[in-house]
C-alpha cells in the first residue's frame, strides 16, 4: 500500500509529508522533517521528552500517530526562539542551571511554555503540577522550579 | 542557596556560579544526541529479548521475520565470532548461544531499513526454548539445595564498572570450589565483636532490604557502529567511557585499539548505567552487514536489558554505650548480580562501616547469581542500600538511649586518619561539617514544632562514597586569533567540560568566552578514565589545570623573547602579556597566536600537556534531612522539605555542584517512595516502562534545598573532591527515619511504599 | 508496531460505513492514548487490527450540551482537558472533573478522551466510577442502530464493553443533580501524579429537604474488580438513613466486602480493600458536607 499523504504545518511551514499509517508523530517529525530536537524517552506517553504542541495543544508525540495529526498546526521545541533569540524561558532554564544532560530539557521547555501560556503568574505548586508530566533524572526538578518562575516573572515584565 | 565555603578572594572564574557552555544547544533542542545522528545506509536493529528467565535454546527459527519487508538480515549467536566470546562476561556474551540467563537476554538481531520493520520482524522471530528452573530470590539462592543460575560456573569476573567507581585494593575471593549461586564473598573484621556487643548498653537488629532500581536516564541506550573498508570500527555511543568502550570492543571483536574510534555522543543521562553495554554487539553485527547499524533502544527494552542496579538485603547487628559511643557493628550484606558476577559487594562492605568510627566490626558481604539481568553501577554503587541499614540502626539506638540522632552521628562521625575497614585510613573529610549544617537547617530547627503536628516527622542519614581513581589527560592550545582550545577524552554529563573552561580561564587569566572546550573521540582525543566515580573534574580537571599551566609557560616563554623580558616579570590578563609595572611592553594572545601558527611561523605553536595520576581518594559525604507527612490510614507519604548537604571540597562551579547534589537527592528520593523493578516468581519483569516504573515526578518532589560545604581536598583542583554521587546515598534512610519520626512504625524495605506502611502499622493483616 | 491501515472519517455515518466497508479487524481509535501504547508494547485483549478508523473528526462525539431537566449530553470524542476545562462541568458535575483532570498527564488530559477511557475498560478508568456514581447512560450506535444504556452495562471486563464490531460510542447521558446533592471522586495511587489508580472510589450523595436523612447514595469502585463496579449493598445501607458517622463508617466496611480486587504489580487485594474503606468513608463524609452546603 503507498503511503498516505498528510499536511502538517511546523513551525509556521507547511509540509507534505508521505507517512505510514504507524508512523508517530514524533518519528515523522524527526525521520522526515529532520526536526530532531524533541526526543523519545519512554514511547508510551510517560516522560514527556517528545511534548509538542498540536493545534494549541501540548501532547506527547511519541504516541500520537502522525496521520491522526494531518492538517494540523505543530510547534516543537525548534519554533520557540525567534530570530536567534532564546525564548524566555529557554533564556531563564540556562540561567538557572537548570539544564544538565538536557535530553528531557525539549519537552520540559515545551510543557514550561504551554505552562505560562495558560498561567502567567503560577504559584510553585502550580508549576509542579504543570510540569508533572515531564519527568527529569537529572536536576531534582529544584533549578526548574526555578527557572520557570522567572522566565514567568521576566514574561509579565515584573 | 546556603553554603558552608572557602574563600573566594584571589579567583576570577573558579568558585562562581556560570552558566554550562553547552546550555542553549540544549533548551533549543539543537544538540545532537546519539539517536540524533543521521547515517547514509544505516540499519536498524532490534533485539530479540527472551521471554523466559533460564532456559536452553532448542531452535532459532528466522525465516518469517526475514520475509518482512525492509529487513535486511536477522543475526543470531551462530553469525558472530566465537573464539573471544566469554559466556562469564555480559558485554562478552553478545548475543546468548545456548543457555538464556535472564528474562529479556538479547538472543537474535533483526536489522531492517527501518526501526518499525526491524522490530515486526523482530516479533516474528521463532525461538524454541526447553525452560530450566529460574532462580530468582537471592536468599533462596543462597541455600546449598538450590538450582543454579547458569549451569557452567565462573571463570573470570569483570569488575570494571565497579573500579570505575570506587577504586580500592580488597581481597575478593572469587568462584568456589563447590557448584554455587554465590560468585565473590568479602569479609573484614576488626577487634572482637563479642566484646563490643558485651561493653553495648544498646543494641539492634534488623534486615533491611532495597530493591533492584534502574538508573532511568530519560535517553535510553543508542549505539552505532560502521566498519569500514580500511578495516576501521567507529563507534557512536551514549557512553560515559569511550577509552574503556574502545579497549573492550576491540578485545572481543580481536581488533587492536588503535583500529577502534569510539565517539561518545551527547550522554543524555548515565548515572552508571551507560559504561559498556552493547558496543561490541552493534561492532560485531556491522561488520557482519557492512553498513552502519544502530540499535537504539525503546524504553521497555532498556529496562529489561541494560544493567540496573542490585536488589540488596543487609541483616546488621550494631552495639552503642550510653554516652553513644558506636562500639560494635556486624553485618552480612547480601547483593543479587543478576545472571552475571558485577555486583557492589565490595564497596556496600567498605562503607556499612565507613561511616562511623567503630573498634569492632565484623562484616560478610556475599555476590549471589539469579536468573535477573545482571546489574551494573548507578551512582555510588551499593551505598545507598548499606546506608539504608545502618543510618536507620543509629536512629534506633540514638531511640533506644535518648540520645539526639543528629548529636550521636556527629559523635562518631569519622575524620581524617580514621580507617575504612579495610585499614586504608581517611585523607581530610568533611562528614562533621555536613552534619553541622544539617544542624543548621530551617527543617532541622525546626523539627520539635514538626512533631507537634500530626503525623509529620523529620529523619536525617549521612553517606559517603570513596570515588574512582584513573588517570586523565588533556591538551590546552592557543589558536591563531588568542582563544583556547581545551581537548579532553571525558564525556561531559555533569557540566564537567564548563568547569574546565573556568579552570583553563582561571590560569591564564582569560575571559571565559576566550575558552572552548571539547571532548574528542578516543583516536583524538587526550586520555581519560570513564566519566563514572565523581572522578572527572577530581582526575581531568588536574590534567586540564596542569596543562592551563604549561600553555601559560609556553606563552610567557616566547613574550620574554618578544619584549626581552624575564618571563618572571610578566603578567597576563584578558589575553595580554605584558612586563609588570611597564604597561607599554606587551603582546597580545592573538599576536603569539599569530606567531606560532601562522605561514613561516618563527615558533612553534603553543600546546600546553597536562597529564596526571590519581592515587588518592577524595571521599565526599553528604547528611540529609526529610520532612515528611504520613497519611496513616491509606500509608501515603509525602515528603514536604528535604535538604541536603555535601562537602565538595571546593565547589569550582556552584551552580553545577547545587544542581548535582539536588539531582542525587532526588534520586535517593526515589528509592525510597516509589522506585522498584519487580519480578515474578518465573523472574520475569512486571514494570518494564515508566508508568509501572515510578520515577519522582514534579509532585512528588519539593524544592530540595542544596547546602555546600567545603573541606578542601589534599589533591583535587582549587580542593575540588567528588561530587557526584555523594548525594544519592542517604536519601533512603532519611525517610525511613522521618517516617519512623513521624508515626512511630519503622520500615524496613524501600521503597517505602503506602502499602509497606499500613504493614508495618499493622493495619493489614492478610 | 505491526502495519495497519487507517481511515479518517468526517462524520459518524463515515465512520460506520467504514467499519462496513471494510469488515473485520476494525478498530476505532479516539485520543489513542491507550490504543497506540498497547498497538507498541502489547497487552491489547483484541486481535491486533488490520485498521483503524480515527474518531477525531467527527462532530457527533463533541457534543457537550446542557438540557433543562434533561440534563447533559456529553460526546465521547471530548478530551479530558475539554470536559475539564467546561464550565458546565465544573459547575455540575465537579466528580467528573475530578475523574477526567487526574487522568495521566496534562499531555494525557490533552489526548485521551471521556469515551476511550469507557472502551479501553480498564477497571481502573478514573472517569468510570463518577460515571457510575452520577448514574449516567452511554448511547451507542452501530449497524443495527442505536441503543442506551446505563454506564453500569457498558463493561463486560478488564479490555471488554458491549460494543459490538462496527458499533461506537456516541454520547454520555448525566441526568440533572437534585438539588442537595454533592458527588466526588478521589483515587489513591503511589506517586502523586502520572499513575494508574489503585483504588478509584467515587461517591453522589442526595440529601432530603431537612438534610437529616440520606435520600440516595451512590458508590462507585474502580480497580477493585474485573469492571468498575457499584457498591449496592453500601449504597443501602446508606439510604434512608441519617448520615452518622457510624452509619458512614458501616457502608464503607460494605464497600470494602463488595470489592473483589486481585493482587498486582499495582497493590495487593488486601491493600486494595483496606483502601476501598478508606477512601469511601473519607469521601461519604466530604460529600455529605458538600451537599448539606448546597
Amino acid at each position: 500500500m503507498p503511503k498516505r499523504l498528510i499536511n502538517l504545518t511546523v513551525n509556521g511551514e507547511a509540509y507534505e509529508v508521505a507517512v505510514e499509517p504507524w508512523w508517530s508523530l514524533l518519528y515523522t517529525v524527526r525521520e522526515e522533517l529532520g526536526l530532531t530536537g524533541s526526543k523519545e524517552g519512554c514511547g508510551t506517553g510517560d516522560c514527556g521528552a517528545c511534548s509538542m504542541l498540536v493545534d494549541g495543544r501540548l501532547v506527547t508525540s511519541c504516541i500520537m500517530l502522525a496521520v491522526e495529526a494531518d492538517g494540523c498546526q505543530v510547534t516543537t521545541i525548534e519554533g520557540l526562539a525567534t530570530d536567534g533569540n532564546l525564548h524566555p524561558v529557554q533564556q531563564a532554564f540556562v540561567e538557572k542551571g537548570a539544564v544538565q544532560c538536557g535530553y528531557c530539557i525539549p519537552g520540559m521547555v515545551m510543557a514550561a511554555y504551554d505552562l505560562l501560556r495558560r498561567n502567567p503568574n503560577p504559584t510553585l505548586e502550580e508549576v509542579r503540577l504543570g510540569l508533572a508530566g515531564n519527568l527529569c533524572r537529572c536536576t531534582g526538578y529544584a533549578k526548574i522550579y526555578e527557572a520557570v518562575l522567572a522566565a514567568a516573572e521576566r514574561m509579565r515584565g515584573d | 542557596m546556603a553554603r558552608e565555603t572557602l574563600e573566594r578572594t584571589g579567583f576570577r572564574h573558579v568558585g562562581r556560579p556560570v552558566d554550562r557552555i553547552d546550555a542553549t544547544g540544549k533548551v533549543t533542542g539543537e544538540t545532537p544526541y546519539g539517536d540524533d545522528l543521521r547515517f547514509p545506509r544505516l540499519l536498524h536493529a532490534k533485539l530479540v529479548h527472551a521471554p523466559v528467565a533460564h532456559a536452553r535454546i532448542r531452535r532459532i527459527d528466522v525465516s518469517k521475520a526475514l520475509a518482512v519487508p525492509g529487513v535486511e538480515a536477522v543475526v543470531t549467536a551462530a553469525d558472530l565470532p566465537s573464539h573471544r566470546i566469554n559466556p562469564d562476561v555480559r558485554q562478552q556474551t553478545l548475543l546468548a548461544r545456548d543457555e538464556v540467563l535472564f528474562y529479556g537476554q538479547p538472543v537474535a538481531a533483526v536489522l531492517a531499513r527501518d526501526p518499525y520493520a526491524a522490530a515486526h520482524a523482530r516479533d516474528l522471530v521463532e525461538v524454541e526454548y526447553e525452560e530450566l528452573p529460574a532462580v530468582v530470590d537471592p536468599l533462596e539462592a543462597m541455600r546449598e539445595d538450590s538450582p543454579l543460575a547458569r549451569t557452567s560456573a565462573i571463570q573470570e569476573a569483570d569488575r570494571s564498572e565497579e573500579q570505575g567507581h570506587i577504586t580500592i585494593e580488597a581481597e575478593q575471593e572469587q568462584a568456589q570450589s563447590r557448584p554455587s549461586n554465590v560468585s565473590s564473598t568479602i569479609t573484614f573484621k576488626r577487634g572482637d565483636i563479642e566484646a563490643g556487643f558485651a561493653e553495648a548498653d544498646a543494641v539492634v537488629e534488623g534486615t533491611w532490604r532495597s530493591a533492584m532500581v534502574h538508573q532511568s536516564y530519560i535517553e535510553p541506550h543508542v549505539t552505532i557502529a560502521d566498519y569500514d573498508a580500511n578495516g576501521e570500527l567507529t563507534i557512536w555511543s551514549s557512553t560515559q567511557a569511550p577509552f574503556h568502550v574502545r579497549h573492550e570492543v576491540a578485545r572481543t571483536l580481536g581488533l587492536p585499539d588503535a583500529r577502534v574510534r569510539v565517539v561518545a555522543t551527547e550522554v543524555g543521562g548515565g548515572f552508571g548505567g551507560k559504561i559498556y553495554l552493547y558496543e561490541a554487539l552493534v561492532g560485531a553485527l556491522a561488520i557482519h552487514a557492512r553498513r552502519p547499524v544502530k540499535l537504539a533502544m525503546s524504553r521497555k527494552e532498556d529496562m529489561l536489558a541494560a544493567t540496573p542496579a542490585p536488589q540488596a538485603v543487609v541483616q546488621l547487628k550494631a552495639g552503642m554505650k550510653a554516652d553513644g559511643t558506636l562500639v560494635a557493628l556486624q553485618a552480612r550484606v547480601i547483593y543479587d548480580s543478576g545472571a552475571f558476577p558485577g555486583a557492589p559487594v565490595l564497596p556496600g562492605c567498605l562503607l556499612i562501616g565507613g561511616s562511623y568510627k567503630c573498634p569492632n566490626l565484623d562484616i560478610e558481604g556475599f555476590e549471589v547469581l539469579t536468573n535477573k539481568v545482571s546489574v551494573g553501577a548507578l551512582r555510588a554503587p551499593g551505598a545507598p542500600h548499606v546506608a539504608f541499614a545502618l543510618e536507620s540502626a543509629m536512629d534506633m539506638l540514638a531511640q533506644r538511649l535518648e540520645l539526639d540522632p543528629l548529636e550521636v552521628r556527629l559523635k562518631n562521625a569519622v575524620e581524617k586518619g580514621d580507617p575504612l575497614p579495610s585499614g586504608q585510613p581517611y585523607p581530610a573529610i568533611g562528614l562533621k561539617e555536613c552534619l553541622e549544617a544539617i544542624a543548621r537547617t530551617e527543617i532541622w530547627q525546626q523539627r520539635h514544632q514538626t512533631r507537634q503536628r500530626p503525623n509529620r516527622g523529620v529523619g536525617v542519614a549521612v553517606g559517603g562514597w570513596l570515588g574512582g581513581l584513573q588517570p586523565a589527560s588533556a591538551t590546552v592550545g592557543l589558536n591563531a586569533d588568542g582563544t583556547v582550545n581545551v581537548t579532553v577524552g571525558a564525556a561531559d554529563i555533569t557540566g564537567t567540560n564548563t568547569t574546565f573552561a573556568q579552570i583553563a580561564a582561571e590560569e591564564l587569566n582569560l575571559p571565559l568566552s576566550m575558552v572552548s572546550v571539547v571532548t574528542g573521540d578516543t583516536k583524538t582525543a587526550p586520555y581519560a578514565g570513564m566519566t563514572a566515580g565523581s572522578k572527572t573534574t577530581y582526575t581531568v580537571g588536574r590534567a586540564v589545570k596542569l596543562a592551563a599551566e604549561d600553555a601559560r609557560q609556553q606563552i610567557l616563554a616566547i613574550a620574554s623573547q618578544r619584549l626581552e623580558v624575564p618571563a618572571e616579570e610578566l603578567e597576563m590578563e584578558d589575553g595580554v602579556v605584558r612586563a609588570k609595572g611597564q604597561p607599554e611592553k606587551q603582546v597580545t594572545f592573538a599576536e603569539l597566536g599569530r606567531l606560532t601558527t601562522g605561514f613561516g611561523a618563527r615558533y612553534a605553536p603553543i600546546v600546553g600537556r597536562g597529564a596526571i595520576t590519581a592515587r588518592r581518594q577524595a571521599p565526599g559525604f553528604s547528611a540529609q534531612v526529610a520532612e515528611v507527612e504520613v497519611d496513616p490510614d491509606t500509608g501515603e507519604v509525602t515528603v514536604l522539605r528535604y535538604a541536603v548537604a555535601q562537602d565538595v571540597g571546593f565547589a569550582i562551579n556552584p551552580k553545577s555542584v547545587e544542581g548535582q547534589m539536588q539531582g542525587g537527592a532526588a534520586q535517593g528520593l526515589g528509592i525510597a517512595l516509589s522506585e522498584e523493578m519487580v519480578y515474578d516468581e518465573r523472574g520475569r519483569l512486571l514494570n518494564p516502562n515508566l508508568l509501572d516504573y515510578r520515577l519522582p515526578t514534579t509532585r512528588d518532589v519539593p524544592p530540595i534545598e542544596a547546602i555546600i560545604v567545603e573541606v578542601p581536598s589534599e589533591e583535587g583542583p582549587y580542593g575540588a573532591r567528588i561530587v557526584g554521587e555523594p548525594s544519592i546515598v542517604p536519601g533512603p534512610a532519611a525517610v525511613a527515619n522521618a517516617v519512623a519520626d513521624a508515626v512511630g512504625a519503622r520500615i524496613f524495605e524501600v521503597p517505602i511504599t503506602p502499602e509497606r506502611v499500613l504493614r508495618a502499622l499493622g493495619k493489614l493483616q492478610d | 508496531m505491526r502495519p495497519f491501515a487507517h481511515f479518517s472519517p468526517k462524520s459518524l455515518d463515515e465512520a460506520l460505513d467504514t467499519f462496513r466497508r471494510e469488515g473485520e479487524g476494525g478498530r476505532p481509535i479516539a485520543g489513542g492514548t491507550d490504543l497506540v501504547v498497547q498497538l507498541k508494547e502489547g497487552g491489547h485483549k483484541f486481535p491486533y487490527p488490520r485498521y483503524l478508523v480515527s474518531l477525531r473528526r467527527l462532530p457527533e462525539l463533541k457534543v457537550l450540551e446542557w438540557r433543562e431537566g434533561e440534563g447533559l449530553r456529553l460526546g465521547a470524542g471530548l478530551t479530558m482537558s475539554e470536559v475539564v476545562e467546561s464550565a458546565l462541568v465544573r459547575e455540575r458535575y465537579p466528580a467528573l472533573v475530578d475523574g477526567a483532570g487526574i487522568v495521566g498527564s496534562l499531555q494525557t488530559m490533552n489526548m485521551a478522551t471521556i469515551g476511550g477511557n469507557a472502551c479501553n475498560a480498564a477497571p481502573s478508568a478514573d472517569t468510570a466510577p463518577p460515571l457510575l456514581a452520577l448514574e449516567a447512560r452511554a448511547r451507542v450506535v452501530g449497524p443495527e442502530g442505536e441503543r442506551v444504556l446505563p454506564v453500569e452495562q457498558f463493561w463486560l471486563g478488564p479490555g471488554r464493553t458491549v460494543l459490538r464490531p462496527g458499533e461506537l460510542l456516541v454520547e454520555f447521558l448525566l441526568p440533572p443533580p437534585a438539588p442537595r446533592s454533592a458527588a466526588v471522586y478521589r483515587r489513591h495511587t503511589p506517586r502523586k501524579q502520572m499513575d494508574i489508580a489503585v483504588v478509584g472510589v467515587a461517591v453522589a450523595v442526595e440529601l432530603d429537604g431537612d438534610g437529616r436523612t440520606l435520600k440516595r447514595a451512590r458508590i462507585a469502585l474502580g480497580a477493585v474488580a474485573p469492571t468498575p463496579i457499584r457498591a449496592r449493598r453500601a449504597e443501602a445501607a446508606l439510604e434512608g438513613q441519617a448520615p452518622t458517622p457510624e452509619a458512614i463508617a458501616r457502608a464503607a466496611a460494605l464497600a470494602r466486602e463488595e470489592a473483589t480486587p486481585i493482587s498486582d504489580v499495582r497493590g495487593s487485594a488486601a491493600f486494595r480493600r483496606h483502601l476501598v474503606e478508606v477512601v469511601t468513608e473519607r469521601l461519604l463524609h466530604e460529600a455529605i458536607e458538600r451537599a448539606r452546603r448546597g
